[in-house]
């Protein structure tokens, strides 16, 4: 995510102009020479509006300078700010869009509680990738136009960004038994390392909402007779656990996440330890003459 | 400490030294239990955790560095407001030119160090950790500038005074907007105080001028705030501005009326009627 403060080319004319329109008093605290400092300068400059200094009953030169420059200035902000405005409205519109498809997304991967696994299921909930992809997808176009802002933004996709991180990882590990990388999430969602990346701490957050559905999975796969859930599920948030123990967490959000998933982890062992004394396990011996109820 | 198991362990451990050594960290903070694992300790999973402990790491240390960074501009900033408000009738060159120093102090010493740890995407990412000691250092400059020649100091004109702070190549520390409104937003707070203190000085017309400032800058806000990003926090800054404003204006009205002895009572906004009856000695 380089090039931050890549400017907004075509609203800026050459340097001259810029100096010319500033009123004379701001020319000496222009930078001279170098363009890209320059055109740094004209990134935090507020753009040239088009229309002319309000106009301001005339006083002295100087005060009349003054007060126009003063204006000048707010108005620019005006300009600017109303552009940034209206990136952040079609962000959230688009927002909206990618909630929609995760909401389908969850809904189609909740039916893997109700019954042992199967490909249906796993299927339709693949599908919704695409459409989180195309989403995504046009995220990264309005971004396009104001490069380095991904972080000003931020907020308004990161939730959901959360979410579809535990989706996928969620379907990935039903499909695979493994965990999703996080190099391999950024690129099912389509993004990749440049302008518009995939957070990592967005990222690590996503796999501890994953964590949180893992007991219910893990209950309901026993009540439907599949009994080496357990031991796969045990192993897995095990690791998964042990690898977030080796961060160095501050106390932010994504730390609350992380020790949520301890519990996590305490409920699938629970499952496990009930399912494997009663040797209900594939392996586990099978005293069904021996023991009563 | 460690463990006979967390000793065999690490030699097991085909990770760099770093990781080794991180990993170390992690056994001691989780007070010598072991992790608890099933698998070894190559594992994928830990291969992909290996380069996110460093990622965090990198990134929870530069956020220390910026507030860190961020809270000595942010009282350094305070003192040259304080030292702009000792300025009275008499002294008014020595105090501004002691705070003018205070000032470069503060963006030579200070603001440098922010402007080094900030660039790239993290001019955005970490604008919590910095935005309070910028929206103070806008503070102070534009105080200063104000009371030295009377006009408001321009964003350009502050991003302009950063640019040698910077090497050539790298990108450097520009204000946004945003920190600056806000700033300015702080700055009629302390116009407000200064101009009562003006006031008690006597030097009417100064307080005037401060009051029509303040007006023109409460106008100009009032089209940018719902149009500012997250303006819960601008919001609130107005309102407070309001009342700084017509705190002024009732200062200033009750001079208009009563003359030059009018002393008013600081931080009341009602005009001060017990003098009323002593108008008459002068």
């Amino acid at each position: 995510m380089r090039g931050a403060f890549r400017v907004v080319a075509p609203l800026f004319g050459p340097s001259s102009a810029v100096s010319s329109r500033l009123s004379p008093a701001l020319a000496p605290f222009l930078p001279r020479n170098p363009p890209s400092p320059l055109r740094r300068l004209l990134s935090a400059l507020p753009p040239m509006s088009d229309h002319s200094p309000a106009a301001t009953p005339p006083s002295a030169a100087v005060s009349l300078l003054e007060s126009s420059s003063f204006e000048k200035q707010f108005d620019d902000f005006r300009v600017q700010l109303e552009e940034s405005g209206n990136v952040r409205e079609r962000i959230r519109a688009v927002v909206m869009e990618v909630e929609a498809a995760v909401r389908v997304m969850h809904s189609s991967l909740l039916l893997v509680h109700h019954t042992a696994p199967n490909s249906e299921v796993l299927d339709k909930a693949r599908a919704q990738i695409e459409v989180l992809k195309g989403v995504f997808h046009k995220l990264t176009d309005i971004l396009r136009d104001s490069p380095g802002q991904y972080y000003r933004y931020h907020g308004d996709w990161r939730s959901e960004t959360q979410t579809s991180v535990s989706l996928i990882a969620f379907l990935h590990w039903l499909e695979t038994g493994n965990l999703l990388v996080h190099a391999e999430a950024e690129k099912k969602l389509g993004l990749d390392n440049s302008e518009f990346g995939l957070d990592i701490e967005d990222y690590l957050i996503g796999l501890c909402f994953m964590s949180n559905e893992l007991p219910r999975y893990v209950v309901n796969q026993v009540t439907a007779g599949n009994y080496d859930c357990p031991r796969k599920v045990l192993m897995f948030l095990t690791d998964l656990h042990a690898a977030f123990r080796m961060l160095n967490l501050r106390n932010d959000f994504l730390r609350k996440k992380f020790d949520g998933m301890k519990y996590d982890l305490r409920r699938v062992e629970e499952v496990y330890y009930d399912v494997k004394i009663r040797g209900l396990g594939p392996g586990d011996s099978i005293p069904e003459q021996n023991t009563q109820a | 400490m460690l463990h006979v198991a967390c000793g065999r362990r690490l030699l097991s451990f085909i990770m760099t030294t770093k990781t080794q050594h991180l990993h170390r960290i992690a056994t001691i903070q989780g007070f010598g239990k072991k992790p608890r694992t099933l698998t070894t300790d190559d594992s994928p999973i830990r291969v992909e955790f290996a380069q996110h402990v460093d990622y965090l790491n990198h990134l929870n240390d530069k956020r220390e560095r910026v507030v860190k960074a961020s809270r000595d501009v942010t009282m350094n900033s305070k003192k040259v407001i304080f030292q702009v408000h000792r300025m009275s009738k008499e002294n008014r060159e020595e105090t501004l030119a002691k705070a003018e120093n205070d000032l470069a102090a503060v963006t030579n010493q200070y603001m440098s160090k922010l402007v080094k740890e900030l660039h790239g995407t993290d001019f955005w990412k970490l604008r919590r950790s910095y935005t309070f000691a910028v929206q103070e250092y806008v503070e102070a400059a534009t105080l200063f500038r104000f009371c030295k020649s009377g006009t408001l100091l321009n964003l350009a004109e502050i991003n302009a005074s950063l640019l040698p702070l910077t090497e050539e190549s790298i990108e450097p520390l520009q204000i946004n907007v945003l920190d600056y409104l806000l700033g300015l937003a702080d700055l009629t707070g302390e116009l407000m105080r200064l101009a009562i203190g003006r006031i008690s000085d006597g030097e009417i017309e100064y307080a005037e001028k401060i009051c029509q400032f303040v007006r023109d800058i409460y106008r100009e806000l009032t089209l940018l705030v719902p149009i500012m990003d997250d303006n819960f926090e601008m919001k609130k800054k107005m309102e407070t501005m309001l009342q700084s404003l017509v705190k002024i204006e009732n200062a200033c009205f009750s001079v208009h009326v009563r003359g030059s002895e009018y002393i008013p009572l600081l931080g009341s906004a009602d005009p001060d009627y017990s003098f009323l009856g002593l108008a008459d000695t002068e």
